[in-house]
């Protein structure tokens, strides 16, 4: 029974939690730029998503170790050492920007310039990490980020012809300006597979304690929790198609973005996407955050856990106020949200071939996996996946110059 | 028993399980009349700064010794205080008690003295 309740909580956590500031600004723009076409990379994306979750999670459970720990300890600390401080770097600029998405949540509802919001986002984001264990913060989250749904509730209200979505799941190239439509796709992938996503979910395994036999709730909570996460990113993009497209708005910013709620919820709509982006941004800043502090601490093998008391992890509890610190300074420069969030995500699909690489050996090292080493087709797809993360990684730059 | 696989990188904890570190160095002595023996592991930021480039370890020793937590690190173990090597580094020592422990005490002074710690 406490199997069920942890794998319906786990699915239902993924759900609330996947939708942050990446998805929402890059599913908003491609719906509003370029109507159904890019669902397929969002479904692409999040195929990638899912797959490496359970492999995070199987590792983690199997081996006892989170990935940043597995990949110092098999590769050293050549290969970790530019990945890692990318990746701190990434968390810092994402950090900023989901706390700046959750500070425009506020002056949609306030009216309030979002400069004084980050602040006190800031802290509520460290009292959550500081007061709460690790179910409170995963679950906490989660439930809260079902609010998301409401992106969800209005592309369903909306309508949309199912065989326009339909093949808008199928790749295809856009009829013109083939380069944005490029970028777009690409950071889509970028805002989706966030490596703080596959280094929180595998230290997560290890907080709660997973064991082999529950391999099952791993399997499943990573394939029905990123598939239905990922509806939620394909409602925020219809509902931008089905709005926003047909009245020309390109969403430059949150509070055009705001306005696909307009004809499903009327007066609701502004209240109700402020909650669904401030608390998808808050969600997404705790555990950002936290990981920032699992990443240095697992890499330098400090004590860590947020489930231990603080100051018997000091180093642990330094290293994720220091990063939330570096993240308020930024988001204090008064720093555009969106114009940051493309840049994390672009600087994230720069990284990704380091982080799904060490995938292919480390699932088919015995001596961390055992005998749960991935298969001939796991292993087949993997290597499509590293190929095809090496390719992003090269377009990326010049696509984020060119369509940007 | 090879150095890189099984010593290299891997996580040290103590008697009682409790982290240390990682290992980041490996010291072997060179003998002129003998094979070369594995003498300690060392532990600390410096000591892996330096093996990513070595102005990296001189700049982060400065970041120590400033911190004034430069005494006695990096933390050497000798190879015979190694208890165990097969999951984790596990050797014959009390993490608080290690020059590795500086820093978490340091800021363990801090942290215990903010609310809900």
């Amino acid at each position: 029974m406490n199997a069920i309740l942890d794998l319906v909580l786990g699915v239902i956590t993924s759900i609330g939690g996947f939708v942050e500031v990446g998805s929402i600004s890059t599913s908003a723009q491609a719906g509003s730029e370029f109507g159904f076409q890019l669902l397929w990379a969002i479904l692409i994306a999040a195929l990638m998503l899912a797959m490496l979750t359970e492999m995070a999670g199987r590792f983690a459970t199997v081996s006892r170790r989170s990935l940043i720990a597995a990949v110092r300890e098999r590769f050293g600390i050549h290969f970790q050492a530019v990945p890692l401080a990318a990746e701190l770097l990434i968390d810092v600029l994402l950090l900023a920007a989901e706390i700046g998405g959750a500070a425009i949540a506020v002056r949609l509802l306030t009216g309030v310039s979002f400069l004084w919001w980050i602040l006190p986002i800031g802290l509520a984001v460290w009292l959550v990490l500081w007061l709460c264990g690790f179910s409170v913060i995963e679950y906490g989250v989660g439930l809260l980020g079902l609010v998301t749904l409401s992106f969800v509730v209005a592309a369903w209200k909306l309508g949309p012809d199912a065989g326009d979505v339909a093949r808008g799941l199928l790749p295809s190239f856009a009829d013109d300006d083939r380069t944005r439509y490029a970028f777009l796709a690409v950071s889509i992938m970028g805002a989706t597979v966030s490596p703080y996503l596959l280094n929180f979910y595998s230290s997560g395994t290890i907080e709660e304690k997973l064991t082999e036999k529950e391999l099952w709730i791993n399997k499943t909570t990573a394939y029905l929790g990123v598939a239905f996460g990922s509806v939620v990113s394909m409602g925020v993009l219809v509902t931008a198609a089905m709005v926003l497209q047909p009245r020309h708005i390109i969403v430059n910013s949150y509070e055009q973005a705001a306005l696909m709620f307009v004809p499903t919820f009327e007066r609701w709509a502004i209240p109700l996407f402020a909650l669904a982006l401030g608390i998808g941004c808050f969600g997404a800043a705790v555990e950002i955050t936290i990981n920032a502090g699992y990443a240095c601490s697992q890499a330098l093998g400090w004590s860590w856990g947020a489930n231990k008391p603080r100051r018997e992890a000091a180093r642990f509890a330094f290293a994720f106020t220091f990063v939330l610190l570096a993240a308020l300074a930024v988001a204090m420069t008064s720093v555009d949200p969106l114009r940051l969030t493309m840049i994390s995500v672009a600087l994230t699909v720069v990284v990704m071939p380091a982080v799904v690489l060490p995938f292919l050996v480390l699932m088919n090292d015995e001596k961390f996996v055992q005998d749960h080493k991935s298969g001939p087709i796991g292993n087949g797809i993997l290597a499509v996946v590293t190929i095809l993360a090496g390719l992003l990684a090269l377009v990326v730059v010049p696509l984020e110059i060119l369509g940007g | 028993m090879h150095l890189v696989r099984d010593l290299l990188d891997k996580l040290v904890v103590d008697r009682h399980g409790r982290e240390i570190g990682r290992a980041d160095a490996v010291i072997v002595d060179i003998r002129p009349d003998a094979p070369p023996r594995v003498s300690a592991i060392e532990i600390g930021p410096a000591v892996l700064a330096y093996r990513v480039a070595p102005i990296f370890g001189r700049w982060m020793a400065g970041v120590e010794h400033a911190l004034g937590i430069a005494e006695g690190r990096p933390l050497r173990i000798p190879f015979g205080d190694i208890l165990d090597t097969r999951d984790r580094i596990k050797v014959d020592r009390a993490a608080g008690e290690t020059v590795a422990a500086a820093l978490e005490h340091r800021l363990r002074k801090w942290v215990a003295a903010i609310p809900g710690s």
